[in-house]
């Protein structure tokens, strides 16, 4: 369970100080696939990196399982990020010099490298294991950022509009290989995004405007990628 | 205008090179070309050994640090010029994109060449301010008749001009070569076309902080030759040093221990500055994943270790066999030349005294990996 309590976060100095999360308090139960819906500057990333622990907040507490992340040590952050987050961005950012196998590798080392190939192979990229970013079409390389985000074992993984750079049909097959992933492995899935419609595949979807949750709504059926409009 | 005076001040390690290369090659040209003035008025026999040994000393050490300072100092800036290419690519594509030439655009790389002037003329300076002093010390015996300090503006133009505008040429001419790009290469930031794509045959078993660690030396020859040569001039600079007391006086020791330590921490720090910067976003999004500063320091710096172990072998070998030659060969027919053997002590304490710094610096650069923020995979 992630809770997030009165989180506060700006950015700028002083004089120019810019309020991006307003006291934000949220809960997300274990295996829920929450997507954050919000315009752009509406404070959705900001929120996410929080939450994630890649930035720490100004005041207020992020706790997972009753551990105050927000607390931690840079070390203690590294390891934690380490055991239980993994994240996919919207510009991929692969290595461009590793091939895929080793791009993925990046990720399943710190799991002791065991299944990785599995996952490779779940993302559809088995035949292209030794191919290079620049190989690759966007799809496929933002299949390779999700098999290296899962070969790591997350609890929760943390996505970042990660079809905001794909055309239609790329985003909605990568949907679909990441919600089959999500139900197939049950790990707790937190999706930024600006698309009202992708925010219809998740249980749980959490609605920010100016640096505050508007509404939290949950899906009593979610749809397939194949079944949203875009 | 692409290129600005304020990128061209990035070019300190090619200010140092040139500096020092022309220092050096100032105060033994110019000695030289004074020396030869005197040769009628010889009237010993010792004395005509002792001034071609004297003449023959300028040449190689013109010929040899000065040709391989002017080596490094080439490879240097085309690694800047490349440097630059590479981190402005959006702009210089634009540029592209709108229609200007390559050629066009590589004349504003003429900039690059001040480096080379500012160090050249320091070095110019610098030599004549030296200069009394060395003449004095190169004639200690007294076999020569007085030799008078003179200026030839030759050597002006060969060492400060000359270097300055061929510098300049080499620029725009690389920076040409490197503009041969399509314009998409250059405007796209993470866009490799397939054919440049460095393939490195890679072991499935091999884990990847090695497999990182390896990649960052094999995309990288440039710095794994400033690495080298860093520690080269270091060994060589410092062991010969030591063994100038005797040879010939303490302050050529000086002088050489200076250069030494000057190019090889100019050479090392840039070197490491821009594999540091060049990994950036490798180094971050490591951190994301939950890679220990440890571990990301050890990928990206660590195989540069047995590459500065061999620039220190290199330079025991290359001052040994230096003065070897020095000894044997420039000064076998003058009395009195100590005898040289290969010093293990000196050898020892340079070595301890490298060990020592290289992991200070390295331990800097860890620090600075440290700072790197997990947000730089943000910024783009």
């Amino acid at each position: 369970m992630i809770e997030v309590n009165a989180v506060t976060k700006s950015y700028g100095s002083k004089d120019n100080k810019l309020l991006v999360l307003k006291g934000i308090t949220a809960k997300i139960a274990d295996g829920d696939f929450v997507v954050i819906l919000g315009a752009s500057g509406s404070g959705k990333s900001t929120f996410l990196n929080v939450v994630s622990g890649l930035e720490q907040p100004d005041g207020g507490s992020v706790k997972y399982d009753g551990r105050d992340i927000t607390k931690l040590s840079d070390s203690e952050l590294t390891s934690f990020r380490k055991d239980t987050v993994g994240f996919i961005f919207q510009q991929y950012y692969l290595l461009p010099n590793m091939t895929v196998e080793k791009n993925v590798r990046m990720g399943a080392d710190l799991a002791g490298k065991s299944g990785y190939r599995e996952i490779i192979k779940a993302v559809g990229l088995e035949k292209k294991l030794k191919k290079y970013p620049g190989e690759l079409s966007g799809g496929e390389q933002q299949r390779v950022s999700i098999a290296r985000a899962l070969a790591k074992k997350p609890n929760v993984l943390f996505l970042d509009e990660p079809t905001g750079a794909l055309d239609e049909q790329t985003g909605r097959q990568v949907l679909d290989y990441i919600s089959a992933l999500q139900k197939e492995r049950g790990f707790t899935m937190v999706m930024v995004t600006h698309n009202q419609n992708i925010a219809q595949m998740a249980n749980t979807v959490i609605k920010m405007n100016s640096g505050k949750i508007t509404e939290v709504s949950t899906n009593e059926t979610p749809k397939t990628a194949y079944e949203i409009g875009w | 205008m692409v290129v600005g005076i304020k990128d061209a001040a990035k070019l300190i390690g090619i200010s140092i090179i040139s500096c020092c290369a022309v220092l050096v090659c100032t105060l033994f040209l110019n000695y030289y070309l004074d020396v030869l003035q005197i040769e009628g008025l010889l009237s010993s026999e010792q004395a005509v050994i002792f001034y071609h040994a004297q003449v023959s000393t300028a040449k190689v050490v013109c010929g040899v640090s000065g040709g391989c300072l002017l080596v490094t100092s080439v490879v240097m800036l085309f690694f800047y010029i490349k440097h630059y290419i590479d981190t402005h690519k959006k702009e210089l594509g634009i540029l592209k994109a709108l229609g200007y030439s390559n050629l066009r655009i590589a004349r504003n790389f003429w900039v690059f060449s001040t480096g080379v002037l500012l160090g050249a003329a320091v070095g110019f300076l610098g030599a004549f301010l030296l200069m009394p002093g060395f003449y004095e010390r190169q004639n200690e015996s007294g076999l020569l008749p007085e030799i008078a300090v003179s200026f030839h503006p030759s050597l002006l133009l060969y060492l400060v001009a000359l270097p300055t505008i061929a510098f300049a040429v080499l620029a725009v001419l690389y920076a040409a070569l490197k503009l041969k790009r399509p314009v998409l290469l250059l405007l796209k930031n993470n866009y490799q076309s397939p054919s440049k794509i460095k393939r490195v045959k890679e072991s499935s078993d091999c884990p990847f902080l090695e497999d990182l660690r390896k990649h960052t030396l094999r995309t990288k020859k440039t710095l794994v030759f400033f690495i080298i040569f860093a520690s080269f001039c270091f060994s060589a600079m410092t062991q010969m040093a030591a063994s100038m007391d005797e040879l010939a006086s303490e302050m050529m020791g000086i002088m050489i221990l200076l250069i030494g330590v000057v190019l090889a921490f100019t050479t090392l720090l840039l070197a490491i500055t821009t594999v540091i910067k060049g990994n950036t976003k490798t180094i971050a999004m490591m951190r994301v994943f939950g890679y220990s500063q440890k571990e990301c320091s050890h990928a990206l710096l660590g195989g540069y270790r047995p590459m500065s172990y061999i620039g220190f072998a290199l330079g025991t070998v290359y001052q040994y066999a230096l003065l070897r030659i020095m000894v044997d060969v420039v000064f076998k027919d003058m009395e009195g030349v100590p005898a040289y053997e290969f010093d293990f002590p000196v050898m020892f304490l340079s070595l301890a005294f490298f060990l020592v710094v290289y992991e200070v610096v390295m331990h800097c650069y860890a620090e600075q990996i440290k700072k790197i923020s997990v947000k730089e995979i943000m910024l783009e």
